[in-house]
């Protein structure tokens, strides 16, 4: 916002100049983000994936379907934010400290999956014991990702660092 | 008068040397082609297993993005269609005195959500 004798036009391309407020209108029902940032959603996503494939699968259906996908799948996009609520509500409720232990690491770790396998076992262990929901990688081997061998020296000494 | 001769010694003399005299070092070269195929076999092998994770890591971290983008898509969806609805809203006020404007008519006739290809700047202070 600062002006000089060279260049006495104002920048306008600062993000506050194109905000624009103005709510949705009041024929389309509301509802609520989901309000979380990227490290909790990645370490939910096998989980919102596992429970919400319906919702999701619907969803890009439509938006594939529709050529104005945006205002035609505004129902089905209500349902899979919901449903990606209930996911996050029903770990936070059951496996909040291993939640927040794991997408701490991912944060820690430049969200690198392969280097918070320790804090992801306890949390898929509780997500599949409480909301019974388990994390499965499509068209795998059937190896569970946690039992590759990790044959790189760093990975075993970030993994001796989360052993103490 | 006693004559000497110049004669060979006793036993004739020692054989000459001309082979270089060079000790052998080392194991035989095949010993060490063996050596370095079998380091590489190995280096190899753990190079195949550690492709094989960074590959299964990736589809890892694919499928995790896959599961997510519904969600993201619905989110970003709303905002366009928030921002849609006050572009019109706003050209509505704008045109209301012109009765030959048609309202919210698209510039594209292809059906689709077009977002504003311009941006309505607010006044600076009204806008802080």
């Amino acid at each position: 916002m600062t002006t000089s004798k060279t260049n006495p036009r104002e920048p306008h391309s600062l993000p506050y100049y194109i905000t624009d407020p103005t709510p949705l209108p009041s024929h389309i029902p509301s509802v609520p983000e989901i309000g979380a940032t990227s490290a909790p959603l990645l370490s939910a996503s096998y989980f919102i994936g596992a429970r919400c494939a319906p919702f999701n699968e619907d969803f890009m259906l439509c938006r594939s379907q529709s050529r104005s996908g945006e205002i035609d799948c505004l129902k089905e996009g209500r349902r899979v934010t919901r449903c990606a609520i209930s996911v996050l509500d029903d770990i936070n409720k059951n496996c909040q400290a291993e939640f927040r232990k794991h997408w701490g690491c991912l944060e820690n770790e430049n969200h690198d999956l392969s280097r918070c396998r320790l804090d992801e076992a306890p949390l898929n262990a509780c997500v599949a014991k409480f909301l019974n929901l388990t994390k499965v990688i499509p068209n795998s081997d059937g190896t569970p990702i946690n039992d590759y061998e990790t044959p790189s020296f760093f990975k075993n000494k970030v993994k001796a660092k989360y052993e103490q | 008068m006693s004559t000497s001769q110049d004669l060979p010694p006793k036993g004739g003399y020692d054989a000459i040397q001309w082979r270089r005299n060079l000790p052998s070092r080392g194991f035989r070269p095949s010993i060490y082609l063996g050596i370095m195929g079998a380091v590489s076999l190995f280096g190899f092998w753990r190079l195949s297993i550690a492709m094989r994770v960074a590959r299964e890591e990736k589809r890892e971290k694919t499928w995790a993005r896959i599961h997510l983008l519904p969600l993201l898509q619905a989110e970003a969806d709303r905002d366009t269609v928030r921002r849609h609805y006050a572009t019109m809203e706003r050209e509505k006020a704008i045109m209301k005195d012109r009765p030959d404007w048609a309202d919210g008519k698209p510039v594209y006739h292809d059906g689709r959500l077009h977002a504003p290809t311009f941006v309505i700047l607010e006044d600076a202070k009204s806008a802080r």
